[in-house]
């Protein structure tokens, strides 16, 4: 099976605002520590802990959004940390899409225009564009609530458009922090149930992080992390698939 | 780019109070500029048409040597066959009149006391058929002079003059010169006019007679120059590039002047105001800038985290620049909008109110105040407020794009 994800013994330290200077030893914080995953194609995977547990930061390394202090991330076979700021928003943009705790839609554009707005940057021709766009809204179920704009969307519809943005552009991998995070439970337990039926569908790789033990019912593989060290995978197991 | 534009267009109304506050501070400046222009513009235009009118005239003629040597005798520089170029120069597009002058100097005498005079020896009717009447001059009393005189030499003079000699209209006054031979000359004139030209120095020394009584008293056929009036004063350039070759086929070598090369003072005062102008259009740019920084700063913090999002989903760093840098421009352009539409409104409000000044220094009559409407200086006036506008957009959008992710979408 394809890897489209390799962690290989990935630190990440951040260093502290108020140290001084002549502490060196004593000015960073170690949000994840010698931390290693592998993900196949098409797995559906939470990586669960507490808060400040590092599931963000993870996340963050994966998605090309922070570079890791120490270790190798290979994305799709990329090893981001030889990448220039440049080729990763490259790799961001066409290998990755992102669901946010906070839906994080742009507030001016109507549920069509957030989905279309991958492929805009990606230079999609516009006919292209509106077929695409139409797809991910329809399979996530908001073609009725197109033109609306995301102050008009109930909390839960606002998700599954962000969704529908992550997926539009049909990226190797879907990222999702915390996606059910500001959501009710009815409406988390639908959006994973969206995001596993998305994975089955359309072959799509999931990886969302989460702290709600309710969520991780539905979901195969389960990475737990804490303290920023990987405590245990259940890859072994079996079912991470969806 | 439709979208994106879109986007932009969107983004400046998001936060409608400020974008309004936004707007009226470009369009205020943008209006302040187009008052001040628009009234220095109708001063420029006021005096332009003032000094041509007042005896510049549109083109003047003369010799070649006068402007290269000073004259040793009256005249001596003067135009021989000037009815022959009169004549040539009548025939060119858009000329009103050709009018003979001769300026000469001499003193005045009412028997008991003289001073100088600085006169203008004109043709009553070349001058009407300049286009415009006694130089613009206002007459405190009497008339013009007669083309066709009587027996008495008759005379203009300024009223500074009239009240210094202190003759009114109907007395008498003797005025003395060197002719042409070098020798003094004398002839008694009678004052039919008191005029005033609205300049204190010009009023003071001012007296005009017709050119035939010059003509005799300098004992010359010559003349100093002659004027040439148009049909309008934007038709200077082009009558005088037609004019010039036409005059190198005539025996006397000539020099063509436009009004601008001899109106000294109305280069300065363009000059001084202009200096103005471009000092309020410095202020105005500073204003719109610093104002619009804070306003896109604010706006760029406000928007932390969307920025943060749409750099993690791979969008180019130069598109957060030109994002930022496009909403400032719609912002300029709507402001230079509202401000060319309240400047020109304020103009026509001012223009009907009928609004006077005191007189200049130097003058003597009130000046309108009048706001005119230029289109240069509303197109020149609207690319500044865009171009501070994009400048002000410069700083925040390049610290928006250079957030970093990761933190950026932490922002609350």
């Amino acid at each position: 099976m394809e890897e489209i994800v390799n962690v290989e013994a990935v630190s990440r330290r951040f260093p502290l605002d108020n140290m001084p200077a002549s502490h060196p030893a004593h000015c960073f914080v170690s949000a994840l520590s010698n931390a290693s995953l592998h993900v196949t194609a098409g797995e559906f995977l939470a990586i669960a802990g507490p808060s400040g547990s590092g599931k963000t930061t993870l996340l963050n390394l994966i998605g090309c959004i922070d570079q890791p202090t120490s270790g190798h991330i290979l994305v799709d076979g990329v090893d981001t940390s030889k990448l220039k700021p440049a080729g990763m928003s490259t790799l961001r943009r066409e290998n990755i899409g992102f669901v946010f705790q906070t839906f994080n839609l742009i507030p001016v554009f109507t549920a069509a225009e957030n989905v279309e707005y991958p492929l805009l940057i990606q230079g999609v021709s516009s006919r292209e564009r509106r077929t695409r766009v139409a797809e991910a809204l329809d399979s996530v179920g908001l073609s009725a609530r197109a033109n609306q704009r995301p102050d008009l969307l109930s909390g839960g519809e606002r998700q599954r458009v962000a969704v529908a943005r992550a997926i539009v552009h049909r990226p190797a991998l879907v990222l999702a922090d915390e996606p059910t995070a500001n959501l009710d439970t009815h409406n988390a337990t639908q959006l994973i149930d969206l995001m596993h039926g998305l994975n089955r569908r359309l072959g799509l790789t999931f990886i969302f992080s989460t702290h709600d033990a309710r969520l991780l019912e539905h979901t195969g593989r389960i990475v737990r992390l804490t303290d920023g060290q990987v405590v245990s995978d259940n890859s072994s197991e079996g079912g991470s698939r969806g | 780019m439709g979208k994106f534009l879109l986007l932009a267009f969107r983004n400046v109304f998001r936060n409608r109070r400020r974008t309004m506050m936004t707007l009226v501070i470009v369009g205020g400046g943008v209006a302040a500029l187009l008052l001040v222009g628009g009234f220095f513009a109708h001063m420029f235009w006021g005096l332009r048409e003032h000094t041509i009118k007042t005896g510049l005239g549109h083109i003047q003629i003369f010799t070649s040597d006068h402007f290269k040597r000073d004259e040793v005798r009256v005249l001596d520089t003067g135009i021989d066959n000037w009815r022959q170029v009169a004549a040539t120069v009548k025939t060119g597009g858009h000329v009103l009149g050709v009018a003979p002058r001769i300026e000469f100097y001499g003193m005045v005498s009412n028997g008991d006391k003289s001073s100088v005079f600085m006169g203008s020896a004109v043709d009553p009717d070349a001058e009407n058929s300049l286009g415009y009447t006694t130089f613009s001059m206002r007459f405190a009393s009497g008339r013009d002079l007669d083309s066709k005189p009587g027996g008495e030499v008759e005379a203009l003079i300024g009223a500074g003059l009239a009240k210094s000699m202190n003759v009114k209209v109907g007395d008498g006054l003797t005025i003395l010169a060197m002719t042409s031979d070098g020798a003094l000359n004398g002839v008694d004139v009678q004052i039919v006019g008191i005029v005033s030209s609205g300049i204190a120095e010009m009023d003071a020394r001012y007296l005009r007679i017709t050119l035939p009584a010059a003509q005799r008293l300098l004992q010359s056929d010559r003349v100093t120059n002659l004027v040439v009036g148009l049909d309008d004063t934007e038709n200077t350039d082009q009558v005088a590039a037609e004019l010039a070759p036409r005059l190198r086929g005539l025996p006397q070598q000539l020099v063509l002047k436009k009004w601008i090369e001899l109106a000294t003072y109305y280069k300065q005062v363009r000059s001084l105001f202009s200096m103005i102008f471009i000092f309020l259009g410095v202020i105005v740019f500073f204003m719109v800038l610093m104002s619009s920084v804070n306003t896109l700063l604010m706006t760029m913090f406000e928007r932390t985290r969307e920025i943060g999002t749409m750099l993690a989903m791979g969008t180019p760093r130069a598109w957060i620049v030109a994002l930022f840098m496009l909403e400032a421009t719609i912002i300029g352009i709507l402001g230079a909008l509202v401000g060319v539409v309240a400047g020109n409104l304020l103009g026509v409000l001012l223009n009907s109110a009928g609004l006077q000044l005191p007189p200049p220094p130097g003058y003597t009559l009130p000046m309108y105040f009048r706001v005119l409407h230029v289109p240069s200086l509303m197109i020149g006036s609207s690319l500044l407020v865009i171009v501070s506008l994009a400048l002000a957009s410069i700083f925040p959008a390049i610290r928006a794009s250079r957030l970093q992710i990761a933190e950026a979408l932490a922002h609350v």
